[in-house]
């Protein structure tokens, strides 16, 4: 289709925005109207007292931030994301780069089985998922504590011990998000040109050195992608079986900084509260986000 | 390239589309609370819902029996009942979030441990005034005993019906107890003996010796701590301050978490994973709700009895009285009134029998208890009722945080119960802790 062309280079500029413009419009509008206008109304419920059923809201200040960083959940919460941060970047990680590497590079028969039996997973809800373990990490029936039993390790109650809890949730979330940092990263890895892995062989290096020296810095785009994702999305994840199986207990101890503005907003009706936690959360996150952006990305390679 | 001229169009197109449709999901049908009635020949049917917390092993059915019943009896009349997860604190917790959405229940099942914090921060309407509009209202609850009526009334209103009504009791296997060489005929009257017979279990068959119930409220601890001369909550004046950090509370807590730790006899283990336990034989002693009598009863592959709630030594028992009273949150004059309704439905001699036959809760009539026609013949047959009904004068309230923190509270002390057990903390820091904790959130 052809476009009359105006006479004035002015018009002729508003017009190149208009049409971009008009295109970005409808993402835009969801965008402002769900995320940026909640983000802005959560800042402000911030300085409010609400349990959300009365007419009027109190006005607290600061009151809300300062509560917060002074209790014993806020930084118990803190640590608890850290702890099941790292624990989901060894499993949701290298876990699956080191699986990704091995089915790419060195498994040769059946790779498509491996491939579907590895992504099967993903498909599940996560919700059934904490349902399916609840049951299996039973203490007194489940199988995992019959099996552990039967070879005369100690049993302990997955779900209601300090220092077992974390892991054994974490293990749900690592369990169903396996399969799709597997595939991305393997799609990485055989983006990486065959030519290159090819005249490295001739020149007899080891598979070590092919990996270290070729294949590590060719992903590194796709490893930084899933690392940022692992870290963001992991503390989300890993809300669903914490509502689901332990409420954040027993006594807080699997508490996250996730679970904890949920339990404020939805447990203890206190929204200014819950504000207040989502605000200081996203300040964490925004600045690793920007930390990432400084140091990790400068030892990244990207193709293009 | 694609031309951006027709996407524009379609692009608002669609936006407005996806838009209309979210409205008309969103606050469209999907909510029958809203009392859209369906036309039938003669009138409108008037839609309401009953939040109540009884899962499948613990009454649902029955609930699902009345409501049809109720439904068949009144064609003007339509309740749908909904369970709602994790007791009255789960309960609680949905139904502030209907309110703030605006599509509250029309008859919610109130925990007695929730009737201040539910009377003073929910929009309801008082069972009292129902009770006036209805021209037989005053007959109706002259069936009740005041000290039962005492029970739904919050500074001497009447705002909920009190309708079910528990205390906790000791039910053993008499199985596992003549395999341990006890006598099944003489359960444990004290906490010294329970903790004997506990050691005894576990060293003649291995399994666990006694399991306390642990859902998300402290209503058993609170018989405990209370059992031995302790008060949770004291109000004194127009004020209430936490006094869970007593001697006598520490010391009743402290022999539970010395059982779970030291002795290794009994299980520290949610509800469900303890009621299991104890219905496939791997806990002797189980105290519990009568509530989930029928549960228990039914369940159970082996001889199941029951006994008082335990006394220390001499000491008075005190059980705090468990269960709910109904409130009506209905907004609408119409649902308000078909709230009333099932109320007394719920209520009546007929339902209240069902109700005692399917939970195992104590009718809050006494009439309906001593009549040949409804549940005399009954409470007279089932062993496991009588110390239930042998231990009502002994009731004491359960403990109801005052102020618009009291679910927080509860939360706190449900953690404390985590750090004893857990072996986190003895039982005199984590109170201590607790104890500061709670009446700087009631406002002391």
């Amino acid at each position: 289709m052809k476009i009359a062309r105006e006479t004035s280079p002015r018009f002729a500029a508003i017009k190149g925005y208009l049409v971009p413009g008009g295109c970005l419009a409808p993402a835009l509008a969801f965008l402002a109207l769900f995320t940026f206008w909640p983000l802005v109304s959560t800042l402000k419920l911030s300085f409010y007292q609400w349990n959300m059923v009365s007419p009027t809201p109190k006005w607290v200040g600061l009151t809300n931030y300062l509560e917060i960083l002074r209790s014993r959940e806020f930084w118990l919460a803190f640590w608890h994301t850290l702890e099941y941060t790292l624990i989901l970047l060894a499993l949701n990680l290298a876990l699956p780069y080191i699986t990704a590497y091995i089915l790419s590079r060195l498994v040769v028969k059946g790779q498509n089985f491996y491939r579907a039996l590895i992504f099967l997973p993903s498909v599940l809800s996560l919700a059934v998922a904490a349902v399916i373990f609840l049951w299996l990490y039973n203490p007194l029936a489940g199988p995992v504590n019959a099996l552990l039993r039967l070879l005369g390790l100690p049993a302990p109650p997955w779900l209601s011990s300090y220092g077992w809890v974390i892991p054994a949730l974490t293990v749900i979330t690592a369990w169903k998000s396996f399969g799709y940092n597997f595939i991305v990263l393997l799609a990485g890895m055989v983006a990486v040109p065959q030519e290159l892995i090819e005249a490295a062989r001739l020149e007899k290096a080891s598979n070590w050195q092919i990996f270290w020296w070729i294949v590590r810095p060719l992903t590194s785009g796709t490893a930084l992608y899933v690392l940022v994702m692992t870290v963001i999305i992991g503390s989300q994840y890993v809300f669903v079986p914490i509502q689901m199986l332990t409420n954040g207990g027993p006594d807080q101890a699997s508490t996250n900084l996730v679970f904890l503005i949920y339990q404020y907003a939805f447990n203890f009706f206190q929204a200014g509260k819950a504000a207040a936690a989502a605000v200081i959360t996203l300040v964490i996150f925004g600045g690793l986000l920007f930390l990432q952006k400084r140091v990790l990305e400068k030892g990244v390679y990207y193709e293009n | 390239m694609i031309n951006c001229k027709w996407r524009k169009p379609l692009g608002i197109a669609l936006l407005v589309a996806t838009m209309a449709s979210s409205l008309v999901t969103g606050c469209g049908p999907g909510n029958p609370a809203k009392g859209t009635g369906q036309e039938k020949t003669g009138g409108k049917v008037t839609t309401i819902e009953y939040w109540h917390v009884n899962s499948e092993n613990f009454g649902g059915q029955t609930v699902r029996d009345l409501v049809q019943k109720f439904n068949e009896q009144h064609p003007d009349i339509k309740v749908v009942e909904k369970f709602q997860p994790n007791m009255y604190l789960g309960l609680m917790q949905n139904l502030q979030a209907a309110l703030a959405g605006g599509h509250p229940p029309a008859v919610a099942q109130i925990g007695y441990n929730y009737l201040d914090y539910a009377t003073a921060n929910l929009p309801h309407l008082p069972v009292e005034d129902a009770a006036k509009k209805d021209p037989e209202g005053q007959a109706f609850l002259n069936n009740y005993l005041p000290n039962i009526l005492n029970l739904g009334r919050v500074n001497g209103k009447l705002e909920g019906m009190p309708y079910s009504i528990s205390n906790p009791v000791l039910y053993y296997n008499a199985d596992m107890f003549k395999a341990a060489g006890l006598d099944p005929q003489n359960p444990p009257k004290t906490w010294a003996e329970v903790r004997d017979m506990a050691r005894i279990i576990k060293e003649k068959t291995g399994n666990y010796g006694l399991y306390v119930q642990e859902p998300s409220d402290n209503w058993a601890q609170q018989a405990m701590m209370e059992s031995n001369g302790a008060q949770v909550l004291t109000r004194t004046g127009g004020k209430a301050s936490a006094t869970f950090d007593s001697p006598e509370a520490i010391e009743a807590y402290q022999l539970m978490a010395d059982m779970v730790l030291k002795d290794k006899t009994a299980l520290h283990a949610t509800w469900e994973e303890g009621t299991q336990a104890f219905i496939t034989g791997k806990v002797g002693m189980y105290v519990t709700t009568i509530a989930r009598r029928n549960y228990i009863e039914t369940s159970s592959k082996f001889k199941v009895l029951a006994a008082p709630f335990p006394t220390f030594g001499n000491k008075p028992r005190r059980v705090p009285a468990g269960g709910n009273a109904l409130f009506i949150f209905a907004k609408d004059p119409d649902q308000q009134k078909a709230a009333w309704e099932f109320i007394k439905y719920l209520e009546s001699p007929e339902a209240l029998t069902t109700w005692t036959k399917g939970t195992g809760y104590l009718p809050p009539r006494k009439d309906v208890t001593e009549d040949p026609n409804y549940l005399k013949p009954f409470m007279d047959q089932n062993p496991l009722m009588k110390p239930a009904a042998a231990q009502l004068p002994d009731a004491v309230p359960w403990v109801s945080f005052p102020g618009n923190n009291g679910l927080q509270a509860e939360q706190i002390l449900l953690d404390a119960r985590d750090a004893i057990l857990g072996g986190r903390q003895s039982a005199a820091e984590a109170l201590k802790e607790a104890v500061a904790k709670v009446n700087k959130l009631i406002g002391n």
